[in-house]
């Protein structure tokens, strides 16, 4: 049966101690179960984020597609550079969290920068991309007004929304514009896609699709997933590696065993459905044990030495 | 073949395509985009040791092991197993399926889209009405 899945990545991008986790951690405490699963946080022991922020939020079926929204946050620090760039692969549209403090505008630009340039590294840029810039702190008094962080940081002209993320004032509006435009631009990119559709599939990122769904449309990358239950053949492949828990006796194996012994497949495993070369390799192997073996018998029995006179 | 525990296919922006076994337990979403990341990671990691990627993951616990297998270059492989099975007889099949999943992706990359699965024109003003729905305060 096949399961029809839109999968969208977002990410929240900013300075360090700009708010993205706080973010979504606002999203996490307040939306329901049924729409938010599990939230992950890869961070240092003070809270700052190591890694990346994983959210992943379900939103309902719409035309009988299931959407997906996978939200991400990135490290602020400017030393995880790196880490950034690879949270950034493969993303459907990012939020810029800006510290609206005075003092910081020297960061947001920084951040702003760094941002283009790592999604340059994928071939992506602002104004194709679906993006939103927030204004958070919003709450606090020594805050620059609109427009000045207007003028510093939008010169893409990307819709901005005032936000306190420590209070939840814009976090959802955030969210519901950046995903709305992600929709948006998915509808968008299929129409012009239908004209080149050659021309397309060669896309690089264009990733999952074409893998699980080959009649999937080869522009939305990697959106429209038509086959979450395998299709067939690969459901063959995949289950030739996995037998149901029950079936199986427990091991009476002590549980410790060391790697470098068990790095050893049992031989007689091996030869019920070794591969091709294997099993040469397997019948090459048994061969020169048996004839070792048979030569070294005779020897000691003095027996080779009587024939070779 | 392996007794592995479950199986999962996932892409290498952390999506997971389709998973096999026994995964009630796990949060596949979470995990999913965890191994993307920890890929991702190692691959850096690689090359900063001068190897284009390392191609197998392993990661040992106590009751549960992970290991991860890369196929082709978009997707990755990840085998959930406890000690009812070995780490080599995982290896051995995870490595043969790598190489026939690689094969069908392949494939089916060279099919062209008959457009079957195209979404509907309407979709962004019916998904924006669903957004009101799930995003209000």
């Amino acid at each position: 049966m096949k399961k029809r899945e839109i999968q969208s990545k977002l990410v929240y991008y900013g300075p360090g101690r700009g708010g993205k986790t706080t973010n979504v951690l606002h999203l996490f405490k307040t939306m329901s179960r049924q729409v938010c699963g599990k939230m992950v946080t890869i961070d240092t022991r003070g809270d700052r984020t190591l890694f990346f922020d994983f959210l992943p939020l379900s939103i309902g079926k719409i035309m009988n597609l299931n959407i997906r929204i996978q939200v991400y946050t990135v490290p602020g620090q400017v030393l995880y550079n790196d880490t950034r760039k690879l949270v950034l692969r493969g993303v459907d549209g990012v939020v810029f969290v800006a510290d609206s403090r005075r003092g910081k505008i020297e960061e947001n630009i920084e951040s702003l920068e760094n941002l283009k340039e790592n999604m340059a590294e994928y071939g992506l840029t602002l104004q194709t991309t679906p993006f939103v810039i927030q204004y958070n702190k919003r709450d606090l008094e020594d805050i620059h007004t609109v427009e000045e962080l207007d003028r510093a940081l939008n010169s893409v002209k990307a819709p901005t929304v005032e936000a306190s993320a420590l209070t939840g004032e814009g976090v959802f509006p955030t969210l519901k514009k950046l995903a709305g435009m992600v929709l948006e631009n998915l509808n968008q990119r299929q129409a012009s896609s239908a004209m080149r559709p050659r021309m397309l599939a060669k896309e690089p990122v264009a990733a999952g699709v074409r893998e699980e769904a080959p009649a999937a449309p080869p522009a939305p990358r990697r959106v429209v997933r038509a086959a979450a239950e395998p299709p067939a053949v690969v459901k063959e492949q995949v289950a030739t590696g996995v037998k149901p828990v029950e079936r199986r006796a427990p091991r009476v194996a002590p549980r410790r065993e060391s790697v470098s012994r068990r790095a050893a497949p049992p031989p007689k495993a091996q030869a019920k459905r070794p591969a091709g070369g294997n099993r040469a390799l397997l019948y090459i192997v048994v061969t020169l044990v048996v004839l070792g073996g048979a030569a070294a018998a005779l020897y000691y029995t003095g027996v080779l030495g009587r024939l070779l006179g | 073949m392996s007794d592995s525990k479950c199986i999962m296919l996932i892409d290498r922006e952390g999506y997971m395509v389709t998973k096999t076994g026994h995964t009630e337990d796990f949060d596949m979403q979470a995990i999913s985009a965890l191994v993307a990341g920890s890929y991702a990671a190692t691959r850096e990691m690689a090359r900063l040791l001068g190897e284009e990627e390392f191609s197998v993951l392993f990661h040992q616990g106590k009751r549960d092991s992970i290991q991860l297998t890369l196929v082709g270059d978009r997707t990755i492989l990840a085998t959930v197993f406890d000690e009812r099975t070995t780490i080599g007889m995982v290896r051995l099949y995870a490595k043969e399926a790598s190489q026939k999943l690689d094969k069908l992706f392949e494939d089916i990359s060279q099919r062209e889209d008959d457009g079957s699965e195209h979404i509907g024109a309407d979709f962004a003003k019916t998904a924006k009405d669903q957004m009101d729905a799930v995003f209000c305060d």
